[in-house]
């Protein structure tokens, strides 16, 4: 499968968060042993919740959808077979069970029989296939199509009965589900997918659209027929705040109940507010930051038809002084002075938002902050000082005409950190003896110089991870290179060997283990520097409702994990 | 020449402008650095193939001018822009699918009219008087505050002015932070407008206040200048009273440069109060020309320019032609 690639835009303008579709029903009974409830169970209902958010959705057709905003409408109107829940893992939605069988070749999925439309119809599983069928065949659906490629058919048997097949076994079957929105088959099958603008959004979801104004709110009433039991609440509101003081204001005062992003400078004003609750966790998948290095071979450079320039420092190409720059840059500092101490330390490109699948046992390999011990590094590899003027030069003499080790940096400039970041990594790289030209540049400007013409020799990014490894893991593939897709032009044939491996391997625990052995070599390679992932800080007020569920490691309280069980207090 | 000549020969060359103006926004956006099918596409992952359907359903498969290579010369890009124009057809947004930019352009025009029409006028009036007052009361401390005023104001920066009256207005007097409307609320019709008042209340005061110290300098200034001419002094001479001198003589000539300025403001309104939009979160068109250049929405773009400059060009031309009644010497220019 071709892997996914999403890259922050803007900040409101991410690309396909997938968030879960929640079950009132579970969640509900979990909250107490996280202590965020109040302990005396509140059974009152109705309300009006305001949540304030800094964009709106663009398109009410999940097909259709690349913002954040998109997917946690549909999140809240759709079901879809399989949901993750706020701890990462996959749990049962619209389909009781999952298994594979016939050596992994197919799947079958079987679907509840007691799901209605909010226009009255039963959900049954032909909606389903009706549905996956529509996503998998539909090319001009952004991002939807990726995720069933492997699926040569999906065919509903009998009335609660969906069965997949595939052409090779499949590893991660979970992670494709969990964004599959079910749509009523009766409404879609009679208009033209890709112009259709569904401004009724019939689903199956918890809530119901009661009304749209576009890029200023959405309005939902309760679906009081939910399968997993209606929501507490009479109405939810998402208002538009463009600005982000004006969003904390309205929380302050009262005129929202919930702000799901804000900037990190107002966490400690919100945190002495009375009534407000500052809550912080993950994204669903994960968001981080990377620095990373342009190593690509002369041999594997792309074709000059194919966009190759291949400009990169040779020095860059020496694992000895990636390894060094790793050890001079100090990913906690990076996050107590940028990120106000709220990100989680970076280790490589599966984040810590994926759970499982998160090496914990490769945080020991890290390296660790030691300038000395850099120095040491390029000392040793034979980069030296030789003309004395702070910056080591190269001991092969392809290293441009001064020889030095002067890298470029550049970064995109629609992001708050880069500037700085480069800043803090120019000094303490300098120690090192290595200098650092930096320039920003609009991020069109940077693909062009990224890839696959890896013009550019080291970059600061960051990514949105899907939630299974699959996709990131894929950016350090040889095949990956002339398509644009490794931005770095790390080529080793042996992970591509592993990667091989866990595309088929249907069991998780022999998966993992793959996985972790890719992501050791991708450490002990460094052509990323991971210094953190970003934290999700959300804020809501105490005094209104009760039940937000902020106590978990992922953290979305505009999901209907938190909308569907939530209720006014007192 | 005759009035009646004149006028047509002024009308002529704002036609003559919109076309040129039309001619050059519709190239500004092909010789910008990207490429617009992947812009309108937005997904990196595209095949080859699939830019190339982009390119003929955005029609940029075609040559830009003139069709040269057969099929008919004005087979172009321009020549079918050209024509969906004179349609009223601005295209369809690429950040928003399935919309047309005629749709999103004309629903935030509205709500920006809703915004800046009565900001607009009140600062008009505030400024007119204030700089009048001033100009009459010159060298007082009436003159001395009202400058100082609206020196201040003019050169505050509205967004800053945008946050201060935000805090302010919302923890002291519960005004509403964001939007148009209390959505959801379930209001009888006099609520509901108390509804919409206190929403437009912060504002429109931030705006009145910015615009405001723009027209009461250049009031003044125009004031000061008319009551030192000759004529007023033979106005006093007659032993007219100062109301009189002001009402007869003073006014209507001092009006001149101002009646250029509101024309020229109210041209500009069009393109929305961007930061005011921004800081109250208003659906207008300077929130929509923001979002588009952030998300390269052409079209839209390209719509949201073709509309500012068409409403600049149009109030020049009522400018003038508004000059033409009050100064009857315009004619020999």
């Amino acid at each position: 499968m071709h892997a996914l690639r999403v890259r922050t835009v803007l900040p409101a303008f991410l690309v396909l968060i997938l968030a879960a579709c929640g079950t009132a029903a579970e969640e509900t009974t979990t909250t107490g042993a996280g202590g965020s409830v109040t302990t005396q169970p509140s059974t009152a209902t109705g309300g009006t919740v305001r949540i304030g958010w800094g964009g709106a959705p663009a398109d009410l057709n999940p097909g259709l959808g690349v913002l954040t905003e998109d997917y946690t409408l549909y999140d809240l109107i759709y079901d879809s077979p399989l949901n993750i829940n706020l701890e990462g893992n996959f749990e049962p939605e619209l389909a009781t069970s999952w298994s594979a069988s016939d050596g992994g070749l197919t799947w079958t999925l079987t679907i509840r029989d007691d799901v209605t439309f909010h226009d009255g119809t039963p959900l049954t599983a032909e909606d389903v296939a009706y549905s996956l069928n529509l996503y998998k065949d539909t090319e001009d659906f952004p991002f939807l199509p990726s995720y069933l490629t492997p699926f040569v058919s999906i065919e509903a048997p009998d009335a609660t009965t969906v069965t997949l097949t595939t052409e090779s076994p499949i590893g991660n079957f979970e992670y494709r589900m969990p964004a599959m929105y079910v749509l009523p088959k009766h409404i879609w099958e009679g208009v033209n997918p890709v112009e259709f603008t569904n401004d009724e959004m019939i689903g199956s979801g918890p809530f119901k659209l009661a009304e749209h104004a576009q890029d200023e709110f959405v309005r939902l009433g309760p679906n009081p027929d939910y399968w997993g039991g209606a929501p507490n609440v009479e109405q939810v509101v998402f208002q538009t705040f463009t600005n982000p003081d004006a969003r904390v204001q309205a929380l302050t005062n009262g005129d929202v109940d919930m702000i799901t992003e804000f900037p990190a400078t107002a966490v400690a004003s919100l945190r002495s507010t009375a009534n407000v609750v500052v809550a912080d966790g993950s994204y669903f998948g994960g968001r981080l930051a990377d620095i990373f290095f342009n190593v690509v071979e002369p041999a594997n450079c792309p074709t000059t038809e194919e966009g190759g320039v291949c400009s990169g420092h040779p020095a860059l190409r020496d694992v000895n002084v990636r390894r060094a720059l790793a050890t001079a840059t100090d990913k906690q500092q990076l996050i107590d002075t940028l990120l106000l101490g709220l990100g989680a330390k970076g280790l490589g490109l599966v984040t810590s938002s994926l759970s499982y699948w998160y090496p914990e046992e490769l945080l020991a390999e890290d390296y660790e902050f030691d300038l000395a011990a850099g120095a040491q590094m390029l000392e040793d590899a034979g980069y030296l000082d030789t003309d004395g003027d702070g910056i080591r030069e190269c001991p092969t003499d392809d290293c441009g005409p001064t020889g030095d080790l002067t890298f470029r940096l550049n970064y995109p400039t629609d992001n708050d950190e880069h500037p700085r970041v480069s800043d803090t990594l120019s000094g303490w790289w300098q120690e090192i003896g290595v200098k650092v030209e930096i320039q920003g540049l609009d991020s069109d400007a940077l693909t062009s110089v990224c890839c696959p013409s890896f013009d550019y020799d080291v970059m600061l990014w960051s990514w949105t991870s899907d939630p299974d490894p699959e996709s990131l893991l894929g950016v350090m593939l040889c095949t990956e290179i002339a398509s644009g897709y490794s931005e770095t032009g790390f080529c080793d044939p042996e992970y591509d060997e592993l990667y091989d491996q866990q595309l088929v391997e249907l069991d998780p625990a022999a998966r993992r283990k793959i996985i972790v052995d890719m992501q050791r070599i991708a450490l002990e390679q460094v052509p990323y520097i991971i210094p953190w992932y970003y934290p999700r800080i959300q804020a809501y007020r105490s005094d209104r409702f009760s039940g937000w569920q902020d106590s978990f490691p992922i953290l979305s309280l505009e999901d209907p994990s938190s909308l569907a069980v939530i209720r006014p207090t007192g | 020449m005759s009035r009646g000549r004149l006028v047509l020969r002024k009308v002529a060359w704002a036609l003559v402008t919109v076309i040129v103006v039309i001619t050059f926004n519709f190239l500004l956006f092909r010789v910008l650095p990207g490429d617009p099918a992947k812009a309108g596409v937005r997904d990196p992952r595209l095949t080859p193939e699939s830019v190339e359907a982009a390119r003929v359903r955005f029609g940029l498969d075609k040559p830009v001018f003139l069709n040269l290579e057969g099929g008919g010369l004005f087979d172009s890009q321009y020549f079918a822009y050209l024509g969906a124009l004179a349609q009223g057809d601005l295209g369809e947004s690429y950040a928003y699918n399935n919309r047309t930019v005629t749709e999103l352009i004309g629903r935030s025009l509205v709500n920006t009219v809703w915004l800046v029409l009565p900001a607009q006028i009140l600062s008009i009036m505030i400024g007119v008087v204030l700089g009048l007052l001033a100009a009459w009361r010159k060298g007082t401390k009436l003159d001395v505050g009202a400058l100082t005023f609206s020196l201040f104001m003019w050169s505050l920066p509205t967004f800053f002015l945008g946050i201060l009256l935000l805090f302010v207005g919302s923890r002291t007097f519960g005004l509403p932070t964001a939007g148009r409307v209390t959505i959801g609320a379930d209001a009888g019709f006099a609520e509901a407008v108390g509804d919409i008042f206190s929403h437009l209340l912060l504002p429109t005061a931030t705006l009145a206040l910015v615009l405001l110290g723009e027209y009461m300098i250049i009031m003044r200034s125009s004031v000061v200048e008319v009551f030192s001419e000759d004529y007023i002094l033979t106005a006093k001479a007659k032993g007219l009273s100062t109301f009189q001198i002001i009402r007869r003589h003073a006014f209507r000539n001092a009006m001149l440069p101002i009646v250029t300025l509101i024309a020229l403001n109210l041209g500009f309104t069009v393109s929305g109060a961007i930061q005011v939009e921004t800081v109250y979160s208003w659906p207008g068109l300077g929130k929509l020309t923001v979002d588009a250049v952030a998300q390269r929405d052409f079209p839209v773009l390209q719509g949201a320019f073709l509309l500012l400059a068409i409403a600049v060009i149009f109030a020049n031309l009522v400018a003038e032609l508004i000059y033409l009644r009050l100064d009857p010497r315009v004619t020999e220019a």
